[in-house]
């Protein structure tokens, strides 16, 4: 008896013991080991480490930036992250960080109710209204994402708000032509994969079809498919929601690349001087965040010049990411596209349109997600 | 800071206990001091002024009440003294804003509000002090001689900003004599790891469906989720809340100090008196002696208990914050108190025990829903949403949904409250030889997995996504 109680004791005392080693060597690893600057699998900047100085020492300011740069240097810092996701997931839960793990391993990001309809269709409205009577014809596509379109795959009972009831209330107060993807989006889920599993954008597939939906609204014959040149560019893209899911083990997704061998191009970035012949760069395959190839990710203004392009007209492109991957289809039928970010294009659209009598069309296109609370609608008018 | 955070699990207690297992003992209390001192500015770095006053206050008046107090008209004085000053800063700080906000609507005026943001644990420390002056005045204890100890005692870091609400009489003796052993510090971390576990994998999981049934429309919040919000407010809150209670129990063992408990399962009450023997019961309790007592408790007429019953409640409301849904709350419970005592205690006893768990778990519950919400138009709406058979349907899709995305945060948040470790531990003592060394090493293996699992919590926890900058 006395044997077992001494070994009891003995359990304990190891047990504790353990505990401490772990939280010291963990302690002493998080100051010794060199701290990254950049974090691949949650693309962001981490903190850094705070500057002390009286004012952010007497607001606790200060004890604050280091209690996050502390979490954000944590030793295994992924592995944490993704032993939370695991057990979460593990527990019953299906949404992390407002996304559903959805089924046939898709995340799915929710959308919230909206809460900036009323500004959007303020801001649309002045702007169509400045740029109507101009000679260029404006259109807007709203693109519904995946938790409308592929609302089968929520998981049962995952609580819905309607994006399509939203896009119709922008589409009928502003007046501007719409150009409504939505059917052809559903038609072609139900055959292949039109989002990405682990990313918030549509995939170049789901971006054929509002190209299609385009072309019908404009009147153009669209370019099929199968005569394009298709190639898979990775196989390895984990995206922003693999990334704010952090469960490692989620299969990853394909980016296919359609090119139009008749095209010849001209891409030109003026922020930055540089000119190229092609819509992608590929060095951001090497990086976590892929889907940045399409159009070299972000720049104010994009001009895209087709010397065999199938027509005379000029397109004024106003857009958020969604669009970087539509353009590669929409450059055979113009001869100029100019795309512009209103996250950073500071100047105002309508603007640049007086002074570019040339514009035939004015196309405005975002999604449903970031229309909401996005920045850079503002920046359309 | 909190005590479930980077900083403080992994750096400033390991490093605390280090120094202060490492210095002799006369040196101990210093340590403690020092890092007291540097846990409490590190919230808040300028109040630690309002703290180090408020010490000093009644230290100097406790040392002039020993030394000057010889008759009772002067020690009443030095009382009155310290009392007045310190439920003025109280009031200063914690009230004025509610204050004003009377004033103006009473008076039609519109004094501005001075917008002061309350100091971190005032209102544990500050009964803490009192109930020091109050026993030296009573002569319940002698006045202690070292500022620095006296400081010590008010400060030390594991019940300073959540409680318990230590007693100068309870810790005296220990403040200059305490042992510290292996066996004591191991059960004392074990201690605070249970509370750890509590706090980061209970509490926090139930807590977040709580906030999401709250910002809910009218029209998506059927009865049934209002009722698994309302239960999931009361579990978070009493997993939280006595999840600190044990970290700082734990926190004092491994320093060689020991607390009361706090809270003794307070969800399993079968009454509400029986709720309030169990539920913070270190607050109750310094109600009960230095307000409740005095007033003459229940040994005068029926009136006059009524009354000091409504006081002790008005004021215990009052306590847990500015605002009116706290008073109600307090007065909520005076009348059931009042009502068990004249009314139905004695039928209540009488039913099935089932029933009485029954019947006090809903009034907690329910009552926790009044403690919840500050805006009393939110709390009346969010009643109606409780009750309203017919308008809003029972259950609905979204009840399934948080059923499946919490239910087993909820489910083992209920059995935590219920006191099943105590039963497993009594059932471990009474297993012989090999069974309870395997049972040991298999709870040794959860504690460390599950600590590992705190930790992934804690590191996700300060990260907040915000991607979409960069996309």
């Amino acid at each position: 008896m006395t044997y077992i109680i001494i070994s009891d004791i003995r359990i304990r005392k190891t047990t504790a013991c353990v505990l401490c080693i772990m939280a010291l060597s963990l302690a002493a690893c998080l100051l010794a080991m060199p701290k990254k600057e950049f974090s691949e699998n949650e693309n962001r900047y981490l903190a850094q480490f705070p500057r002390l100085t009286s004012k952010t020492a007497l607001s606790g300011e200060y004890t604050e930036s280091l209690a996050d740069w502390l979490a954000d240097h944590f030793p295994m810092r992924d592995f944490f992250m993704g032993l939370k996701s695991s057990a979460e997931i593990m527990c019953g839960r299906r949404e992390i960080n407002h996304i559903y793990v959805a089924k046939d391993d898709y995340l799915i990001e929710s959308y919230a109710k909206p809460q900036n309809t009323e500004r959007i269709i303020d801001t649309l409205s002045a702007f169509y209204k400045k740029v109507k009577d101009k000679n260029a014809d404006v259109s807007l596509m709203l693109v519904p994402t995946a938790v409308t379109i592929c609302s089968d795959k929520l998981p049962n009972f995952a609580p819905l708000s309607n994006q399509i009831e939203t896009a119709r209330k922008i589409y009928d107060k502003t007046g501007i032509p719409a150009v409504d993807c939505t059917k052809k989006l559903l038609a072609a889920a139900s055959e292949s994969q039109v989002y990405y599993r682990t990313d918030h954008h549509w995939t170049t597939f789901g971006a054929y079809c509002g190209y299609a939906a385009y072309c019908e609204k404009k009147g153009i014959v669209p370019v099929p498919i199968d005569s394009l040149e298709a190639n898979i560019a990775t196989d390895e893209f984990a995206g922003t929601l693999y990334s704010k899911v952090n469960d490692y083990s989620h299969k990853k997704d394909k980016i296919v690349l359609y090119t139009n061998p008749a095209d010849k191009l001209t891409v030109t970035y003026p922020d930055t001087g540089v000119a190229t012949d092609s819509l992608y760069n590929m060095e951001y395959l090497a990086k976590k965040d892929k889907y940045s190839l399409f159009l070299d990710n972000v720049h104010p203004l994009v001009e895209i010049e087709n010397s065999a392009a199938d027509s005379e007209n000029v397109l004024m492109l106003i857009k958020d990411s969604y669009a970087n991957s539509i353009v590669p289809f929409l450059a055979r039928h113009y001869k100029k596209i100019y795309v512009f970010d209103t996250r950073h294009y500071k100047k105002g659209p309508s603007s640049f349109l007086e002074e570019h009598s040339e514009v035939s069309d004015v196309l405005i296109l975002y999604n449903m997600n970031t229309l909401d609370n996005d920045s850079g609608i503002r920046g359309i008018y | 800071m909190v005590f479930s955070c980077i900083p403080f699990v992994f750096f400033f207690l390991p490093l605390c206990l280090l120094l202060y297992y490492a210095v002799p003992f006369s040196w101990k209390n210093g340590i403690l001091l020092i890092f007291s001192l540097i846990f409490y500015a590190w919230g808040e770095p300028l109040y630690i002024l309002l703290m180090l006053f408020s010490t000093l206050l009644d230290y100097t008046n406790g040392r002039l009440m020993e030394r000057f107090g010889t008759t009772k008209f002067k020690r009443t004085f030095f009382l009155c003294c310290s009392m007045c000053i310190n439920l003025l800063v109280l009031a200063f700080f914690k009230y004025a804003d509610f204050a004003i906000s009377l004033i103006n609507v009473a008076f039609g005026t519109s004094i501005a509000m001075p917008g002061i943001h309350l100091p971190v644990g005032i209102s544990f420390y500050t009964f803490q002090t009192m109930s020091y002056i109050i026993d030296l005045y009573r002569k319940e204890v002698e006045a202690e001689r070292s500022y620095a100890s006296y400081l010590a005692y008010v400060s030390m870091f594991p019940q300073l900003v959540a409680g318990p609400i230590v007693r100068f009489s309870d810790i005296r003796g220990q403040l200059h004599d305490r042992k510290i052993t292996a066996d004591e510090i191991e059960k004392g971390l074990m201690r605070f790891m249970m509370g750890l576990f509590k706090k980061v994998l209970l509490a926090n999981q139930v807590g977040a469906l709580w906030e999401e049934v709250l910002i809910l429309s009218a029209a998506d919040t059927s009865i049934a989720t209002a009722w698994l919000g309302a239960l999931c407010f009361t579990l978070q809150l009493y997993l939280d809340f006595s999840a600190y209670s044990d970290m700082a129990i734990g926190m004092g063992r491994m320093l060689g100090f020991k607390y009361n408990e706090n809270f003794r399962y307070p969800l399993i009450a079968v009454s509400v008196t029986d709720f309030w023997r169990r539920w913070h019961i270190s607050l109750s309790t310094w109600f009960r002696d230095y307000v409740y007592i005095p007033l003459g408790g229940n040994r005068k007429h029926v009136a006059r208990h009524l009354l000091n019953i409504a006081v002790v409640w008005f004021l215990t409301g009052l306590w847990h914050g500015a605002s009116w849904n706290f008073i109600l709350w307090g007065i909520y419970y005076g009348i059931l108190l009042a009502l068990e005592k004249y009314a139905w205690g004695k039928a209540v006893a009488s039913l099935p025990r089932l029933v009485q768990h029954i019947y006090a778990f809903l009034i907690v519950v329910f009552g926790f829903v009044i403690f919840a919400i500050t805006d009393l138009q939110a709390l009346g709406e969010y009643i109606r949403r409780m009750f309203c058979f017919g308008s809003n349907n029972i259950a609905d899709g979204r009840f399934v949904w948080y059923l499946q995305n919490y239910g087993l945060a909820v489910a083992i948040s209920c059995v935590i409250s219920c006191p099943i470790y105590p039963w497993i531990c009594q059932k471990l003592s009474n297993m012989d030889g090999k069974a309870r060394l395997a049972a040991s090493a298999v709870a040794g293996a959860g504690v460390i997995l599950m600590f590992i699992l705190s930790t992934s919590y804690m590191v996700s926890d300060t990260y907040n996504p915000f991607l979409y900058f960069r996309f």
